[in-house]
């Protein structure tokens, strides 16, 4: 009988419970939303709709890094820029489709940051900070000023839609299915690393590196795997970014929007991935609720950053609760399988 | 080699070294004593820029008043922004909330969040477009020098940079405050026990140390001409990496590593496009942090 056993009893009603609310998000997804959008029928409902579900992937893959890893990254919208820069050249230089080009974006934006990262992840706290932030500054000059390669700050025009081998999903309903099946599959897989035992062993490098490497985890691997994961869906959320607005520039891949996303995982609670999500889409959607204030949404921005810090430091969601939520209410508890395999890595 | 090109540049960088200077000293004096990152210091940069034009435009002053009245906006600016952004982070006063993670990042957050607020709100006042300072206010007269043509703002930077670090090294080494800054930076907990009001310091420190910053954006704004809300990014990130570079605690050592960074920035200009000039302060940030990662001139530290 281990502590984990008590803490979620794996009955049957617990189990069924487990079921339910995720069968509510996925109803609420992929079926009420889009009714709803269709009855609506407006082209910029879809557009803020697929934006609020890129930035829910977006902050998902740094709550991996800065809340249960707690390494302070601020270049994360550049591994976004990598990958809607690969899926963008892929498109107009190769002519090839989003099927080929989705993966592919994942897959070079973690390359670029496993390169980046194999110098720079023995620093920590600060000096980490600051070494992401200039790998981000870096790869952001680089797609500003290498025009003969990334057209500097032209942009590309991406002319392929969503497809799925061959079939095409441009239209407006298809292109919300593609965007909210791809962020519902890879926020599952974020899920499962952080509610698992390599979540919490990445949570210990945040409690005390130190005291982690002691016990035998291998904190510079970790976070570099931390690090190349988050890069990895930062880089997805890039390709269905390009191939959704069909035109990207280096200013969407600035220091602010790094800091947007940060604000959104920190508003959210640091180390809890519904927070995360929640945080997400409250600062898209309510810059957007607040479009009658104008000028003013910005400062709304920053103002929610600053209040939530200072009136709910744990966040809207924080960690304890939020772990508690997903264990309960997503089914996602630990079980004794019985086959005495116990506690270990997996 | 000795061509006056050259030397031109390396003036250019100079001058563009002394505001980098200017600036990191901020950053190194409140990292000294709170032992936190400011990231609004590029905004009192922009504060004091803005200042600056206001002045001018209401009543046109001599430009030393215009400079002094930066300097008081900057006091301002740096009071304001202790109070509002670090201040109710400090609630608890004992040694280990104090060396806190949580407590460290909080500050680093909301700090970045004034400065969206404040960066978003001088877009509204002033709009986001580049204002140009008043023709007469240009500090880029020719002056010729031997073979090398200077602009008088070179001189006037270099004048009012060395007076401020003369300023600051006779606050810090020969006044009760600076003792008490420099005690409060060695051991916060140490400096309360012996009777020093550590708040009261650390106001100190913010205020003298967004005088630099705001004297800076007041300099910069007049030798290029050009004032604009997003113009204090760039130089805060400079003068960021020329702190660390000099080892987050040590003002020469941020004044040297200021220096060599405007003056290697000028000089990358003559190679490259000057897009790429930027890549240079992150390249020696990125080789200072994996082979010095004490910094060129820091004192040992644990970890880094």
């Amino acid at each position: 009988m281990n502590a984990f056993e008590t803490m979620a009893p794996a009955d049957g009603l617990t189990r069924r419970r487990g079921l339910l609310v995720p069968a509510l998000i996925l109803l609420l997804v992929f079926a009420a939303l889009p009714a709803l959008l269709a009855g609506f029928d407006k082209g910029y409902f879809y557009q803020i709709a697929n934006l609020a579900l890129i930035f829910v992937l977006l902050s998902a893959s740094m709550h991996l890094v800065t809340g249960v890893a707690g390494l302070l990254h601020l270049g994360h919208a550049a591994f976004y820029g990598v990958g809607a820069y690969t899926a963008a050249l892929l498109t107009s230089k190769l002519g090839l489709g989003f099927t080929v080009t989705l993966p592919l974006s994942g897959l070079v934006a973690a390359l670029v940051a496993f390169l980046v990262a194999l110098p720079t992840m023995r620093l920590v706290s600060i000096y980490f900070a600051v070494a992401t932030l200039a790998i981000g500054q870096m790869l952001y000059l680089v797609m500003l000023n290498w025009v003969d390669f990334t057209k500097g700050p032209n942009g590309i025009i991406v002319s392929k839609g969503f497809e799925l081998f061959g079939f095409s999903l441009s239209g407006r309903l298809g292109a919300y299915y593609t965007v909210a099946a791809v962020v519902t599959l890879s926020v599952v897989a974020i899920g499962r690393l952080s509610h698992s035992y390599y979540g919490n062993a990445l949570r210990s490098i945040r409690e005390d590196d130190q005291c982690a490497d002691a016990m035998g985890v291998s904190t510079v691997r970790l976070k570099m795997e931390a690090f190349t994961l988050s890069a990895f869906f930062a880089g997805i959320a890039g390709s269905l970014w390009a191939h959704m607005t069909g035109y990207i520039s280096p200013g969407d891949f600035k220091f602010s929007e790094s800091i947007l996303i940060l604000a959104m995982v920190v508003v959210g609670g640091l180390g809890s991935l519904p927070g995360a999500i929640i945080g997400a889409l409250l600062l898209i959607l309510l810059p957007e609720g607040l479009r009658a204030l104008g000028d003013f949404r910005n400062i709304m921005v920053g103002l929610v950053m600053f209040l939530s810090i200072l009136l709910l430091p744990k966040g809207l969601l924080g960690e304890v609760s939020a772990l508690r939520l997903v264990r309960r209410q997503l089914g996602a508890a630990w079980r004794n399988t019985g086959k005495g395999e116990g506690i270990g890595w997996r | 080699m000795f061509d006056p090109y050259y030397l031109q540049q390396l003036a250019i960088g100079l001058s563009l070294g002394m505001t980098y200077a200017l600036m990191a000293i901020g950053f190194t004096l409140i990292f000294g004593v709170l032992n936190v990152v400011n990231f609004a210091h590029g905004e009192v940069y922009t504060l004091g820029a803005f200042a600056g034009l206001v002045l001018i435009s209401a009543t046109a002053p001599p430009i030393v008043a215009v400079i002094l009245g930066a300097l008081a906006i900057g006091a301002l600016a740096g009071f304001s922004l202790e109070r509002l952004a670090f201040k109710p982070f400090r609630r608890f006063t004992d040694e280990a909330s104090l060396k806190s993670r949580a407590m460290r990042e909080s500050t680093l957050l909301s700090s970045l969040a004034v400065s969206i607020v404040v960066r978003e709100a001088l877009e509204i006042v002033f709009g986001s477009q580049m204002r140009s300072v008043p023709f007469e206010y240009l500090i880029n007269t020719p002056v010729r020098v031997g073979p090398v043509i200077l602009v008088t703002g070179d001189f006037i930077i270099f004048g009012v940079a060395a007076a401020m670090l003369i300023g600051l090294q006779f606050l810090l080494t020969r006044t009760r405050v600076g003792l008490a800054i420099r005690a409060v930076s060695n051991n916060p907990l140490g400096a309360k026990y012996v009777g020093i009001d550590t708040d009261r310091t650390i106001i100190t420190t913010f205020v003298v140390g967004s005088m630099m910053g705001a004297a800076a954006g007041i300099l910069m704004g007049l030798y290029y001409g050009a004032v604009f809300p997003a113009m204090g990014f760039t130089p805060g990130i400079k003068a960021f990496v020329a702190m660390v570079m000099g080892g987050l605690s040590s003002i020469p050592g941020a004044v040297i590593c200021a220096l060599i960074l405007g003056i290697s920035e000028s000089m990358a200009t003559t190679f490259v496009s000057s897009g790429w000039s930027d890549m240079v302060a992150y390249g020696f940030l990125i080789l200072t942090l994996i082979f010095f990662p004490n910094g060129l001139f820091g004192a040992r530290r644990e970890r880094v």
